[in-house]
C-alpha cells in the first residue's frame, strides 16, 4: 500500500480545508477526552500506593472540613503506644479553600523528622537538611510548584502563612505532589491559626499484618470518654469520603469522554463519506484500471485512519502537554486528585482514535468498493 | 484462434416489466494486432459491447474469450486483476486523476503490477515518448489541453502493455485538428507497436482509419463491405 501513499496524501490535500476542519474538530474532542481520562485516572490513583493501604487517619468525630477538626496533639503519643501502630504522626492541615477547587493549596504541618517515614518523596531540588533545620522551611510538591511557579529559596504566602521553599519534591503518588509540607510547630504558631497543642488529624502507619478495621474501632473506643472523640478510618476510605462529591462529578464526566469519541466518529465518518461521494467516478476509473474492490476499500480506510489519527494525536498531545505543564489537580476538603499524565493515557487516546478512524471508514469504504463500475463512470 | 472471441453475447436490462436489450446475440472475433472501429447510432449498444470486452461489465448471456480465458467466468476480484494486466481503456473524457501529475497518472496501472520502481519509471518514460509528451511529465491535468490530456489517457492505457486497448469515442470531445492527431497516434500505436485496438466512434471518417469496421444497429452487429467513406462524405 506504500506505493499509493502519494495518491492518498494528494487526495487529502485536494480537500485540505475540509480535512483540516475535521482534524481540528477531532483534536478538540480528543483534547477533552484526554482531560477527562486524566482526572479519571487521577481518581483511580488516589488510593494507590502502599502508604495508603497501610495508613489510618484519625480525625475529630463529626467534623468534615480539616479546618474544623481540632484534636489534642498528645493523642499522638497515646496512639503510638497501641500495639500494631508503627508511627503516629500529628498533622495540622491548612488550606486556602475547603470546598472543591482546581487550585487547592494544602499545607501539612508535621514534625519534620517524621515526614520521610510516612511519605515516599524524592527531592527534585533543594535539600532535606535545610527543611529540617529552618523553622519556616517547607518542601513543595512538584505539581503545585509548576502551577504557582515556585522555586527553591523563594518565599510564598497563602493567607496568614508564609513559608520559604526549601525543596521541591516528586512523589510516588501524584496526588501528593499538590501538597506543601511544613513544620507542625510553625503552622500551629502562625498568627491567626494559633492552635498550639492542637492538630487536624493524626496519621497512623500500621505495622505489618495489623487488622486495620479492628484497630480503627479500638482507637475510637479508647477516646470515646474523652473530651474530644475521634473518627478513625483507613486513609483510602477517608480520602474517598472527602472527595465524595467530586467522585460523582468525575464519574459523570466519563460520559463526556464517550461523547467526544462519538463526535470524532461522526466527524471523520462524514468527511470520509463526502470524500468518497466526490470521487465516485474516480474510483470507477481506478477499478477500470484494475484496482480490486479490496484495494479501493483499503485506500478509503487508510484515508479515514489518517484523518482520525492526525486529529487524535494533535488533541491528545496538546492535552498531555497542557496537563504536565500546569500540574493540574482538583481537590476537596483537603484531599487532592492529581490530573494524571501517564503515557498509558496517550496510548489510550491514540488507540481510541485509530479504532474510531477504522469504524468511521467502514461505511464509506464499503460504498466506494462495491459501486458498479459502468454506472459510476456515467456519473458526473 | 483469434485474440478475442465473442460468442452469442447478450446484455439485457430489466426495468419493471420492461426489457431493454442493448446487445442481442453478438458473435465476433478480433485478431491480434487488428485495429477495429465500431460505429452505430446513439444507444445502439457500442459502449455496452466495449465495456463487456474490457471486463468492467457482465453479460446476461454468452461468452468472451480473451487470449484463451473466458472472462465472463471470472469473479469480480479476478476480473480486476485480469484488467490490470490485459486491458487498456481510453475514455472520451480522459478521466485522469486530477490530483496526480501526468507522470503519476500514467504510472497508476503499473502500481498494481509487481514491478520495481526503476522498471516502472522506464515504462512510463517509454509510454510518454510514444504519445509525445515527455516535456509534460510534471503537469497536472488542469494544466494540459484536451488533446494533451487524451495523450496522457492513451499513455496510461498502453503503459502496462495490455493485450487489448479499447477506446470509447476517444476524439469525441476534441476539435477536428486535435482529433486528427489523436487518430494518427492510435494508428501509429497499432502499426508500430502492434497494439490491438477496438475503437468506438460516431464519425465515419475516424472509423475509416481502422483496418476493420463494424456497425451496431439496435444491438445487432453488422460488418459492412470495406470503405465507401469517401463517397459518403461527398
Ligand atoms: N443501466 C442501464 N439500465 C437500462 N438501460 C441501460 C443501462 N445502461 C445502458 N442502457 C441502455 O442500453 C442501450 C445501449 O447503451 P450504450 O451506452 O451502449 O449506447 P451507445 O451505443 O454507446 O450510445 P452513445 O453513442 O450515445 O454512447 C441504450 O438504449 C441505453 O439506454
Ligand atoms: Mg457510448
Amino acid at each position: 500500500m506504500w506505493k499509493f501513499m502519494p495518491y492518498i496524501a494528494k487526495g487529502l490535500w485536494r480537500n485540505r480545508t475540509r480535512a483540516a476542519l475535521t482534524v481540528s474538530g477531532a483534536a478538540v474532542a480528543m483534547f477533552v477526552f484526554t482531560f477527562v481520562g486524566s482526572v479519571q485516572e487521577g481518581m483511580a490513583n488516589l488510593n494507590r500506593g502502599s502508604q495508603t493501604e497501610r495508613s489510618l487517619i484519625v480525625f475529630q468525630a463529626n467534623r468534615f472540613c480539616p479546618s474544623t477538626s481540632r484534636l489534642p496533639e498528645d493523642y499522638a503519643r497515646a496512639l503510638a503506644k497501641i500495639p500494631g501502630v508503627e508511627e503516629a504522626v500529628p498533622i495540622k492541615v491548612y488550606m486556602n479553600n475547603c470546598r472543591a477547587s482546581l487550585d487547592l493549596v494544602v499545607f501539612h504541618g508535621l514534625p519534620p523528622e517524621k515526614l520521610r517515614k510516612i511519605r515516599d518523596l524524592k527531592l527534585a531540588a533543594g535539600d532535606w537538611s535545610t527543611f529540617e533545620k529552618q523553622r519556616d522551611a517547607a518542601v513543595v510538591g512538584n505539581a503545585l510548584a509548576k502551577r504557582r511557579n515556585l522555586s527553591v529559596g523563594q518565599r510564598f504566602s497563602i493567607g496568614e502563612v508564609t513559608i520559604t521553599v526549601a525543596g521541591i519534591f516528586t512523589a510516588a503518588n501524584a496526588a501528593d505532589e499538590s501538597f506543601i509540607y511544613t513544620h507542625l510547630e510553625f503552622l500551629q504558631r502562625t498568627r491567626g491559626l494559633n492552635s498550639v497543642g492542637r492538630v487536624t488529624q493524626i496519621e497512623i502507619l500500621l505495622a505489618e499484618g495489623t487488622d486495620a478495621a479492628a484497630l480503627c474501632r479500638s482507637i475510637d473506643e479508647k477516646f470515646r470518654s474523652k473530651e474530644i472523640q475521634t473518627d478513625t478510618r483507613p486513609k483510602g476510605v477517608f480520602q474517598a469520603r472527602a472527595v465524595g462529591d467530586l467522585v460523582e462529578l468525575i464519574g459523570f464526566a466519563r460520559y463526556l469522554g464517550f461523547a467526544c469519541v462519538a463526535l470524532v466518529l461522526t466527524l471523520v465518518g462524514t468527511t470520509t463519506l463526502m470524500a468518497v461521494q466526490d470521487r465516485v467516478r474516480e474510483h470507477a476509473v481506478l477499478q477500470t484500471l484494475g484496482f480490486s474492490w479490496q484495494r479501493i476499500f483499503g485506500l478509503v480506510m487508510i484515508e479515514s485512519l489518517i484523518v482520525s489519527l492526525t486529529g487524535g494525536a494533535l488533541g491528545t498531545g496538546l492535552a498531555m502537554a497542557a496537563l504536565s505543564w500546569k500540574g493540574l489537580a482538583v481537590g476537596s476538603e483537603g484531599v487532592t486528585i492529581a490530573f494524571s499524565t501517564s503515557p498509558m493515557l496517550a496510548v489510550i487516546g491514540l488507540l481510541a482514535t485509530a479504532l474510531v478512524g477504522l469504524v468511521a471508514g467502514l461505511l464509506p469504504a464499503w460504498t466506494a468498493a462495491r459501486a458498479e463500475i459502468v454506472e459510476s463512470l456515467r456519473s458526473i | 484462434m483469434a485474440l478475442v472471441e465473442i460468442h452469442a453475447l447478450t446484455k439485457e436490462y430489466h426495468k419493471g416489466d420492461q426489457k431493454i436489450v442493448p446487445l442481442k446475440d453478438v458473435t465476433l472475433a478480433i485478431d491480434k494486432g487488428d485495429f477495429v472501429s465500431l460505429m452505430g447510432a446513439s444507444g445502439s449498444g457500442k459502449s455496452t459491447l466495449l465495456n463487456l470486452i474490457a471486463g468492467i461489465d457482465k453479460p446476461s448471456a454468452g461468452t468472451i474469450h480473451v487470449a484463451g480465458v473466458d472472462i465472463t467466468n471470472l469473479s469480480r476480484t479476478q476480473l480486476a486483476h485480469w484488467r490490470a494486466s490485459h486491458v487498456g481503456y481510453i475514455f472520451q473524457l480522459y478521466n485522469l486523476i486530477p490530483v496526480l501529475t501526468a507522470y503519476e497518472n500514467i504510472e497508476m496501472p503499473l502500481l498494481l503490477l509487481p514491478l520495481a520502481r526503476a522498471e516502472r519509471q522506464k515504462r512510463v518514460e517509454i509510454a510518454m515518448e510514444a504519445v509525445g509528451l515527455t516535456d509534460r511529465a510534471d503537469h497536472y491535468p488542469r494544466q494540459l489541453s484536451g488533446g494533451q490530456e487524451q495523450r496522457v489517457g492513451i499513455a496510461r492505457a498502453i503503459v502496462a502493455d495490455p493485450v487489448i486497448v479499447v477506446a470509447d469515442e476517444p476524439t469525441g470531445d476534441l476539435d477536428a485538428e486535435t482529433s486528427e492527431q489523436i487518430l494518427q497516434l492510435l494508428q501509429r500505436l497499432n502499426t508500430e507497436l502492434g497494439t490491438t485496438l477496438l475503437m468506438v466512434t460516431h464519425d465515419p471518417k475516424s472509423a475509416s482509419i481502422a483496418r476493420r469496421q463494424l456497425r451496431l444497429e439496435k444491438g445487432v452487429l453488422l460488418e459492412p463491405e470495406p470503405p465507401k467513406v469517401a463517397l459518403a462524405a461527398v
